[in-house]
């Protein structure tokens, strides 16, 4: 028996280290080329900084110096509508939530609402696209950031409901009631209450629906072309160019644009798990 | 909260404020909102794609009164190549990429299941994928790591006296190099799903199989495999669902190509309905993948629905 538990556990070991080499793999990689020379780029592949290529920071002087601003404005782009679409959201989606999971509802009763809202979150992109293209072509919405920043709100609504219903539910009622036979109003309650206790909800929500702005592809390549278009549209633009592909720049702008997303993501771990699962994980 | 001593000066009842609503009134007030969002931005445009499948109305067709012409743009969809391609690619890309993932999944998700130490790193690290974006993932390994001539990937390959693989030339080996980076992206969201799936699971049949004298891979296929069923198909259910949608790794990674043969549904609505300007047959398109992905979420229920009750 002890023979055997330990056969497994060197699989296991094996196993997890084999996953941690894949993963790190490209990260690894996005790194050092972000480093690398048009020459070491070229050619034959170059693994090790010093050993098999002189590292520099051309890469970085170009985005932070000598191209600024054309890189710069990507960056602005998701920056704010990703935030701004996400507060937006947060708040319009976790006012239903809390309704949801406080109020009584009858018909399909407060599950059967949420889960046709989270049910949203499934429809493909591409039934949606045409028309927000037609909309926006006739409220001048098109290639600028509030347009975007209303699609990505309106494609996160259904999950903070969704997500924040779930952590309602788990937020003792008897609070609430306690501070209202103190006389507390409703709104004295939603805002002395339910706010500080949901704090660590919220947060959670709000970097996961932000990493999802951050990250969009999909509307960004439909809606804008030149003004507003935010970083993922940008890197695949750059992708395509007939001059050859910069690879040491678009690395280092890939490696700038995960950076804060990864970290946020990481250091939230334990609160986002839940949400990242759809509520699947208690 | 309300410190003790201004309890008492506050009066007893909310609605002596003056603008005291109902818990009736709340209810609404709170949930409109979103009802609103979801509607206006979403099931609109949804019936709105659907009325333009049903008209001849053309992007680029300034002025030129729009049409409405019935379900004359819906047969296309189903006998013409440029829409039944990208349709198959679709379909082969989630039944390649989602177990896929699942098998990676379920792999680490045992593996961590057996280990105490550093469990935590891994758990934290394998979460990483799902923050990072689907378009700098692609172009890390789908065109650096797998560029052709440049790239390590086959460096290595070539280093260990093997054949250089045509990673994005190929038709099958292009379809495997999405296949390759989303597992890469995605595999992630079966891990966390499989993990937790597995920590949840009851403790007495694992005791009842261990008094039997069940082997290690008996009790793996008889009771966690089985009892893991309700978690599994709620993760392919997501995961395929999602992968229907595929587009941004497609874009970067292959374009479509070579030819037509990665050239996914989403991409084709894009290309052709919004590029070209031809939106009604696009908006039928799109609407064609909905049917699809419904169709496969049925299949899928009905398919696992013996396994689903049996373990709970």
């Amino acid at each position: 028996m002890k023979k055997q538990g330990r056969a497994a556990l060197v699989v296991s070991y094996a196993v997890l280290i084999l996953w941690t080499v894949i993963l790190f793999f490209p990260i690894y990689w996005l790194v050092i080329t972000s480093f690398k020379t048009a020459v070491a780029v070229s050619g034959m592949p170059t693994y090790l900084p010093w050993v098999d290529f002189q590292p520099g920071l051309h890469a970085f002087e170009y985005i932070f110096v000598s191209n600024r601003n054309m890189v710069a404005r990507p960056f602005l782009n998701s920056t704010v509508t990703a935030l701004s679409s996400s507060a937006v959201a947060l708040f319009i989606g976790s006012m239903a939530g809390y309704s949801l999971a406080r109020f009584r509802f009858g018909g399909p009763g407060s599950s059967g609402i949420a889960f046709a809202f989270l049910s949203q979150r499934m429809f493909p992109t591409a039934v949606l696209i045409i028309p927000f293209l037609l909309m926006y072509r006739d409220l001048g919405l098109l290639d600028t950031r509030q347009g975007l920043a209303i699609a990505y709100c309106g494609f996160s609504v259904p999950f903070v409901v969704w997500v924040m219903r779930d952590f309602f539910l788990g937020l003792p009622v008897e609070v609430e009631e306690s501070a209202m036979i103190d006389g507390c109003s409703r709104l004295d309650v939603l805002t002395k209450v339910v706010l500080p206790l949901s704090a660590p909800g919220l947060v959670a929500v709000f970097i996961l629906i932000m990493i999802g702005a951050w990250n969009e592809y999909l509307f960004s390549l439909v809606l804008t072309f030149s003004e507003a278009i935010t970083i993922p549209l940008f890197l695949q633009i750059q992708t395509q160019t007939t001059l050859g592909t910069a690879w040491w720049n678009l690395s280092a702008i890939s490696l700038i644009a995960v950076i804060p997303v990864v970290v946020a993501g990481l250091a939230l771990e334990r609160y986002i798990t839940r949400g990242l699962t759809f509520g699947a994980i208690k | 909260m309300q410190t003790p001593g201004t309890e008492a000066v506050r009066p007893p009842v909310a609605a002596s404020r003056g603008v005291a609503l109902t818990d009736a009134a709340w209810k609404w007030i709170l949930l409109v909102p979103a009802v609103v969002v979801v509607v206006g931005l979403l099931l609109f445009p949804m019936a709105m794609t659907l009325y333009v499948s049903l008209t001849d109305w053309h992007l680029y067709a300034y002025g030129r009164p729009v049409s409405f012409v019935g379900l004359q743009n819906w047969p296309r969809v189903v006998t013409d190549i440029t829409f039944l391609i990208p349709a198959r690619n679709t379909v082969v890309f989630v039944l390649g990429s989602v177990p896929t993932s699942y098998l990676i999944g379920l792999s680490v998700a045992l593996a961590l299941n057996q280990i105490t130490k550093g469990r935590r790193f891994f758990r934290v690290f394998f979460m990483m994928p799902l923050m990072i974006s689907p378009v700098a993932i692609s172009l890390v390994i789908g065109r650096m790591l797998l560029h052709e001539s440049m790239g390590p990937i086959n460096d290595i390959l070539v280093r260990l006296g093997l054949p250089i693989v045509h990673w994005l030339t190929d038709p099958t080996m292009a379809m495997i190099s999405l296949i390759i980076v989303d597992a890469w992206h995605q595999s992630a969201f079966m891990i966390l799903m499989l993990t937790a799936g597995l920590q949840s699971l009851p403790q007495e049949p694992y005791e009842a199989a261990t008094v039997d004298g069940a082997g290690k891979w008996q009790t793996f296929w008889y009771i966690t495999l089985p009892l893991l069923a309700p978690v599994s198909v709620t993760a392919l259910l997501i995961r395929s669902l999602d992968a229907f949608k595929v587009v941004d790794i497609v874009k970067v990674v292959t374009g479509g190509g070579p030819g037509t043969a990665t050239e996914s549904v989403t991409l084709a609505v894009y290309d052709l309905g919004v590029k070209a300007g031809d939106i009604a047959q696009g908006a039928a398109a799109a609407y064609s993948l909905l049917i699809i992905m419904m169709a496969f979420s049925a299949v899928l229920l009905l398919a696992t629905r013996r396994w689903v009750r049996q373990a709970s």
